[in-house]
């Protein structure tokens, strides 16, 4: 009786966000289930029609371009970011502290400035091309814009710093007297790296390729500001679909295939990382 | 280290933090440009930040951002607060729950998120505007609230409770005479935090906006679409700078925290 009063409490809370999320998720699970007419209101007829057009092969490609994409942002900021991590971790602590912040900063820039910003150093009349031109290394400007790599580039950019942070957490948490009977033991620093740093900060290298993964199948502004339209992306697709395309059923059949893949990235994930999964709040 | 990797690594950081704010620079410095163009510099200027204060949208969709961020930030705050300190008290399995709850909203991608929310409405038949993107933001900033609370009610000495327990007061006077204040830096911190993710947010907005309600972000991506113009540099600088202040106080809050100890 006693832990009921106590548990009572709880129960708006758990109601609210189950409103606000849980509820939703069911409808645009119902929904996707469901036709529209040419005018885009929706008729309550149970189809499969939009799961066959996710299928499809024009679609199989935005997947695969997005997947693609995703991917090698996880990719690129492993690269980039893991020696920003590790050189980092092993800073004194004020240079370590100073770099820290220099890292997390850009999450209080708006994402848009960011975006942005490639926009003016990449543009045709944009800084980089101006500074070329004005070198004399180019005669006329360097197309850089509106293409996959500068979309890859912009997400890269985004997104780094949570790749940089998790991998930081694991080279951190790093128990040295390991590293020190390695070198004893007469291992380089080459052999120590890749014996005992790198293997032990995989689960640090999965949350972050998890937390930069899952937020890069979704960001249809920077793929609209940097690439144009010209590769298109499910966020793309799923966002023209609701604003312009009014196919709400369609968007939200994507929107379940791109929670699909969400939860299979976040159980690969958790296998992956096992009980080490502090700081990723998974 | 040996010297030669050491000076590697500060050559390799360095770089990597010109690039990391090369972009956030040249959206500055173009902002004072003369010249419309990023193709030629012609001399320093404060005209694009004049223009901003005549263009009526901008300053319509700046009231809506701050209006909307600022009822997020309370909302949240109290929320956030509320789940936490509740989650002192419940069952272990109940508490599990709310944590479960609290992970949801930051699992699914935020324009999944955002379409689920925009049908669910729809059917409610709210009106979209101030309502709706009050609720749809305190969705991923109450668990940041709850996170930071729950941190701050950890490191309380449980000894303190207890003597108020033996001083006779009861779980509610706890809650406002012992709790709550110790908490408040925390709470503070969590909902200038939150201000921000709501005055950031496009993804969400650009689905939960109203005809006449649109927030600033939503405006400033449909102005970016049409192409460089300094008078988005001029916007983005004065947001920075805004949200810079905006964390540099909730910082603030958090280092007297610290320093009260505790």
């Amino acid at each position: 009786m006693q832990t009921l009063k106590r548990n009572i409490l709880a129960v708006p809370i758990l109601v609210w966000i189950g409103l606000l999320v849980g509820i939703p998720l069911i409808f645009v699970f119902g929904l996707s289930f469901l036709s529209r007419d040419s005018l885009g209101t929706i008729v309550f007829q149970f189809t499969l029609e939009n799961y066959q057009r996710v299928l499809s092969p024009i679609y199989q490609r935005v997947f695969l371009n997005s997947l693609l994409l995703a991917f090698l942002t996880g990719a690129v900021t492993l690269v980039i970011g893991y020696p920003v991590a590790y050189i980092t971790a092993n800073l004194e602590p004020k240079k370590r502290a100073l770099s820290i912040g220099l890292t997390m900063l850009p999450f209080w820039i708006s994402s848009l400035l960011r975006t942005y910003g490639w926009m003016i150093l990449l543009g045709n009349a944009g800084i980089i091309n101006n500074l070329l031109l004005s070198l004399g290394i180019i005669e006329t400007p360097l197309p850089m814009m509106y293409k996959f790599g500068t979309t890859l580039i912009g997400t890269a950019y985004m997104l780094i710093p949570f790749m940089i942070v998790a991998i930081f957490n694991s080279v951190d948490k790093l128990d040295r007297s390991l590293l020190e009977a390695s070198y004893d033991l007469g291992a380089s620093r080459r052999q120590t790296f890749f014996n005992i740093t790198l293997p032990l900060t995989i689960p640090g290298i999965a949350g972050g390729f998890t937390l930069v993964f899952i937020p890069a199948l979704g960001m249809f502004y920077v793929s609209d500001l940097l690439g144009g339209g010209n590769t298109i992306f499910l966020g793309n697709l799923i966002n023209t679909q609701v604003t312009r395309g009014r196919n709400r059923p369609l968007a939200a059949a994507f929107s379940v295939a791109m929670i699909l893949v969400v939860l299979l990235v976040i159980s690969l994930y958790s296998r992956v990382a096992k009980d080490d999964r502090e700081g990723l709040f998974l | 280290m040996t010297r030669k990797t050491s000076r590697f690594s500060a050559f390799y950081l360095s770089l990597f933090f010109v690039i990391l704010y090369l972009p956030v620079l040249s959206v500055i410095l173009y902002s004072f440009n003369a010249s419309p163009s990023t193709a030629r510099w012609t001399g320093f200027t404060f005209d694009w930040y004049r223009v901003l204060f005549q263009d009526r949208v901008i300053v319509e969709s700046f009231k809506v951002s701050i209006q909307v961020a600022l009822a997020t930030a309370v909302l949240s705050a109290i929320l956030g607060t509320a789940s936490a300190v509740i989650s002192m008290w419940v069952t272990e399995r109940m508490k599990k729950a709310i944590q479960g709850m609290m992970i949801l909203p930051l699992l699914v991608p935020e324009i999944a998120l955002g379409i689920a929310l925009l049908i669910f409405f729809n059917a409610l038949r709210l009106p979209f505007g101030h309502l709706t993107l009050v609720l749809s933001h305190s969705l991923f900033c109450v668990p940041y609230v709850y996170v930071m609370v729950q941190l701050r009610l950890k490191e309380i000495d449980r000894s303190i409770l207890e003597s108020a327990r033996d001083l006779g007061a009861t779980t509610w006077q706890m809650v406002r005479t012992v709790i709550l204040p110790l908490v408040t830096p925390s709470i503070i911190t969590a909902s200038l935090l939150a201000l921000a993710m709501s005055l950031d947010d496009v993804i969400i907005s650009t689905y939960m906006s109203g005809p006449r309600t649109t927030t600033l972000p939503v405006h400033i991506f449909s102005m970016m679409r049409v192409g460089v113009t300094p008078k988005v540099n001029a916007l983005c600088t004065l947001i920075m700078v805004g949200m810079f202040f905006i964390v540099g106080l909730s910082q603030l809050f958090n280092n007297t925290q610290r320093k009260e100890g505790l």
